[in-house]
C-alpha cells in the first residue's frame, strides 16, 4: 500500500512539469500581438507569422487565397483544395489530428475552425504553448471579416482587403440582380439518408439567403435530422445538394428517385434540383463562388437579363462564379431523367 | 484464504508497481513520431539528472507534454474504474458487477452532460455531477436487483443493462435537442476517450483517487466478511450499513471521477479484479491495492494499443476494452450458470 501511495504521489511530477514553450514558440521573434479570436479566446499571434499549421480545410483554402501557401507547413487529410494542398505534410484528420505531428512541424501559429475542430484539440495545443487562432463564421459576412482579419494577422493585409472587397462587390452584384425575385423555398440536403439538413444559425442558411433561397427548415440545432414526412409537408420548391462530383450526385438522385417519399416530392418530380460545389460547405472565400452558382440555378431569369455592374470584369477573369459546362450538362441530364 | 502479512502485501504491490512503470516507459515510446528506445532512455536519463535543457525540444514536448499526461490520465482512470468494479462486486456480492455493465457509468455520463449544459464554465461541476449521476444510477440498480430482502444476481444485471440503455437514450435525446454546444467533442468522449484534456489538473484527480481508495481500503477487512453474507457479517460485529454506505459512495466517486475525464470505458472494472483474484486470492486487503495497480496497467496497455494499431488514426480506448472485455464477460457468465 505504501508503495502504491508512493507511486501515486510520484506520478504527478511528470504531469506537473511545466511545459516550457516549444521550439515553435522559441523561434518566434519576441514581438507578439494579443488578439481575441473568433471563438472568444485570447491568442498571442507573433508579429511576423512564419510557419502555419491549418487544422481545417476552409482555413487551408483561406491561406492559399491570401497567397501565403509558402508559410503553410501542415494541413489535414481533408484539405483537398486547391489541389496543391494535398502535397503538403499532413497532421491527420480534423477531429483527431496528431498533436505529435503538429509539434514536429514547429508552427508559430495554428489555424483552427470551430466548425471542424474539437475544443479539446485547441486546448491541448494551447497547453503545449502554441498560438491557436480559431475561426467561427456564422454568416457570409463573418467569412469576409475573417478573411480581412487573418490577412492582417498573417502579413497579407493588402491581399486580404482586395480579396474581401472583390467578394463583397460580387455579393452586392448578386443582391442587385436578385432584387425583385422572391426567395425560393428550399431544403439543403447535407445527407440524404438519414436526411440531415441545416439549422438557422449555420453560415449555410445565410449563404442560401444570399443566393435567393430560404431554407424551409428552421431549427435551432445546426444539423437537424429531418423526417421525410416533414419534407413532404413543407413542399420545398428546390432541393439543393452539395457535391464535388457531378456524377456522384447524379447517382444520389437515381437512388432517391426510387424511394417512397422522395419520389413524391414536387421538387423531385419537376426536377427542381440544384447542385452546388462542395465549397458551399466551407466558410472559405470560395463560398461566394458557390453562392453565385446556386443563384444561377435557382433564379435563371435574373441572369438572362442584362449583366449587372461588375459582371464584365468577372467574365474577363475567367469562369469563376459560373457553373462549369460539364456539371450543367449533368444536372440537365438528371432533370430529364427525374421527369 | 492465505494469511496476509505486510511482507506479502509489499511484495505484490512492489511487483505490480514495477510492471506499471515498465509498461509506462514502453508506452512513452509509441506514437506518431517514432522515438527509439535508446533515445527515450537518454531523454529520461537527462531529465532525471536535471539536464532537461539538453533534450531536443520536440521530444521534450512530445514525451512530457503529450504522452506522459495521457499515460498518467490512463493510470488514474484505470485504477478508479477497477477499484470501483471491485467495490461494486463486494457491495452487491456479485463477481460480474462493473460500473459500465451496471449502468453506473451511464449515470455518471448523464450527470456530466447535464452539468455541461447547465454550468459549462465551472470546471468542478462536471466531476461532481458525474458523481451524483453515478450514485443515483447505482442506487436505482441496487433497488432493481432486490428480491424479497436479498439481491438477485440476474435481476441486478438485467436492471443494470436496462438502466444503462434508458440513460443512453436520455443522453441521445439531450444531444439531439440541445443546440449551440460543442457536441462533437461529447460524442467522442461518450465512447471512452483519453485524448480529452482534463479540465481539472491531474494532481487533483490523483489526490481524490488516492483518498477515495484509501477510504475504501479501511473497510477491506469488513468487505471480506461481507462477502460471506450480510447476516454472517453482522453476527461477526460488522457495521454492515456503514460499510455499505462508505463503499457505495466511494465507488460512485471513483466512477464519477473516471467518467468525467474519459467517458464510459467499459469492462475494466470487471476484468481487472477477476485477474487479480486469480493471482492473489480474494482477500480485499490485497485485492484493493492490486486492483488499483492492475487497472492502471490494463488501461495504459489498452490505450497504447488504441493509439497504435490503426495509426495514424486512433481507436477510442473504450472500444479496445470492450473488444477484450465483452467476450470474457460472457465466458464468466456461462461459467457461473453451469
Amino acid at each position: 500500500m505504501w508503495l502504491l501511495l508512493a507511486l501515486l504521489a510520484a506520478a504527478p511530477l511528470g504531469a506537473q512539469t511545466n511545459i516550457p514553450p516549444g521550439k515553435g514558440a522559441s523561434r518566434v521573434p519576441p514581438a507578439t500581438i494579443a488578439v481575441t479570436d473568433e471563438a472568444g479566446r485570447s491568442v498571442q499571434v507573433p508579429a511576423e507569422v512564419r510557419r502555419i499549421v491549418s487544422l481545417a480545410p476552409n482555413m487551408t483554402e483561406l491561406v492559399y487565397a491570401l497567397g501565403l501557401q509558402a508559410k503553410l507547413v501542415g494541413v489535414t487529410d481533408y484539405c483537398d483544395y486547391p489541389p496543391e494542398a494535398r502535397t503538403k505534410p499532413r497532421v491527420g484528420g480534423t477531429m483527431n489530428p496528431s498533436l505529435e505531428q503538429v509539434v514536429s512541424f514547429h508552427p508559430d501559429l495554428v489555424l483552427a475552425s470551430k466548425q471542424s475542430n474539437r475544443k479539446e484539440t485547441v486546448e491541448n495545443l494551447e497547453r503545449l504553448g502554441f498560438a491557436v487562432y480559431t475561426a467561427d463564421a456564422h454568416t457570409v459576412a463573418d467569412v469576409l471579416a475573417s478573411l480581412r482579419r487573418l490577412g492582417g494577422l498573417l502579413g497579407a493585409r493588402e491581399q486580404g482587403e482586395t480579396l474581401a472587397n472583390d467578394l463583397q462587390r460580387r455579393l452586392s452584384d448578386l443582391e442587385r440582380r436578385l432584387a425583385g425575385h422572391p426567395p425560393q423555398r428550399v431544403v439543403f440536403v447535407v445527407w440524404p439518408s438519414p436526411l440531415i439538413s441545416i439549422g438557422r444559425h449555420t453560415f449555410l442558411a445565410d449563404a442560401l439567403r444570399w443566393a435567393g433561397a430560404e431554407s424551409v427548415v428552421d431549427t435551432p440545432q445546426d444539423w437537424p435530422r429531418l423526417s421525410i414526412e416533414e419534407l413532404i409537408r413543407q413542399e420545398p420548391e428546390f432541393l439543393i445538394f452539395a457535391s464535388s462530383h457531378a456524377d456522384e450526385s447524379a447517382r444520389t438522385f437515381e437512388d432517391l428517385r426510387e424511394q417512397p417519399g422522395w419520389r413524391d416530392l414536387k421538387a423531385m418530380r419537376e426536377g427542381h434540383i440544384a447542385v452546388v460545389s462542395e465549397a458551399v460547405n466551407r466558410p472559405s472565400p470560395r463560398l461566394v463562388e458557390a453562392i453565385e452558382q446556386l443563384a444561377q440555378q435557382l433564379h435563371p431569369d435574373a441572369f438572362r437579363a442584362a449583366p449587372a455592374r461588375g459582371e464584365e470584369k468577372r467574365e474577363n477573369r475567367g469562369t469563376s462564379g459560373r457553373v462549369p459546362a460539364s456539371r450543367l450538362a449533368k444536372v440537365q441530364e438528371c432533370r430529364s431523367c427525374v421527369r | 484464504m492465505r494469511p496476509l502479512t505486510p511482507k506479502r502485501l509489499f511484495v505484490i504491490s512492489a511487483a505490480l508497481t514495477g510492471i506499471l512503470l515498465l509498461v509506462a516507459v514502453f508506452s512513452l515510446k509509441f506514437g506518431t513520431r517514432s522515438i527509439s528506445l535508446v533515445e527515450l532512455f537518454r531523454i529520461l536519463r537527462d531529465t532525471a539528472m536535471g539536464r532537461s535543457d539538453q533534450i531536443d525540444s520536440d521530444f521534450r514536448l512530445i514525451i512530457f507534454g503529450i504522452r506522459l499526461p495521457r499515460i498518467v490520465l490512463a493510470m488514474i482512470v484505470g485504477a478508479a474504474l477497477s477499484v470501483a468494479g471491485a467495490s461494486f462486486q463486494a457491495l452487491l456480492r456479485n463477481p460480474l458487477a462493473d460500473p459500465y455493465v451496471l449502468g453506473v457509468s451511464s449515470g455518471a455520463a448523464l450527470g456530466a452532460i447535464l452539468s455541461l449544459i447547465v454550468a459549462a464554465r465551472s470546471p468542478g461541476a462536471t466531476p461532481f455531477a458525474a458523481f451524483v449521476g453515478a450514485a443515483a444510477a447505482s442506487a436505482i440498480v441496487y433497488f432493481l436487483g432486490r428480491r424479497g430482502g436479498s439481491l438477485d444476481s440476474f435481476a441486478l444485471l438485467l436492471g443494470g443493462v436496462v438502466t444503462a440503455s434508458f440513460l443512453s437514450a436520455v443522453i441521445m435525446f439531450l444531444m439531439t435537442t440541445i443546440s449551440g454546444r460543442d457536441l462533437r467533442g461529447m460524442a467522442f468522449w461518450l465512447m471512452g476517450d483519453l485524448t480529452t484534456s482534463s479540465p481539472i489538473p491531474l494532481r487533483w484527480l490523483l489526490l481524490v483517487l488516492v483518498i477515495t481508495i484509501g477510504v475504501i481500503y479501511t473497510t477491506a477487512a469488513d468487505l471480506n466478511l461481507l462477502l460471506s453474507g450480510e447476516q454472517e457479517a453482522m453476527h461477526l460485529g460488522v457495521d454492515v450499513a456503514r460499510v455499505k454506505l462508505v463503499v457505495f459512495l466511494g465507488a460512485s466517486v471513483l466512477t464519477g471521477l473516471a467518467v468525467s475525464v474519459s467517458g464510459a470505458i467499459g469492462y475494466v472494472g470487471l476484468l481487472v479484479p477477476h485477474v487479480m483474484r486469480l493471482f492473489f486470492g480474494s482477500d480485499y486487503r490485497v485485492l484493493i491495492p492490486a486492483t488499483a495497480l492492475g487497472g492502471a496497467i490494463a488501461i495504459v496497455i489498452a490505450d497504447t494499443l488504441a493509439r497504435t494499431i490503426v495509426a495514424p488514426t486512433e481507436l477510442p480506448v473504450g472500444a479496445m476494452t470492450a473488444m477484450v472485455g465483452a467476450p470474457i464477460f460472457i465466458l464468466l457468465l456461462r461459467r457461473r450458470l453451469s
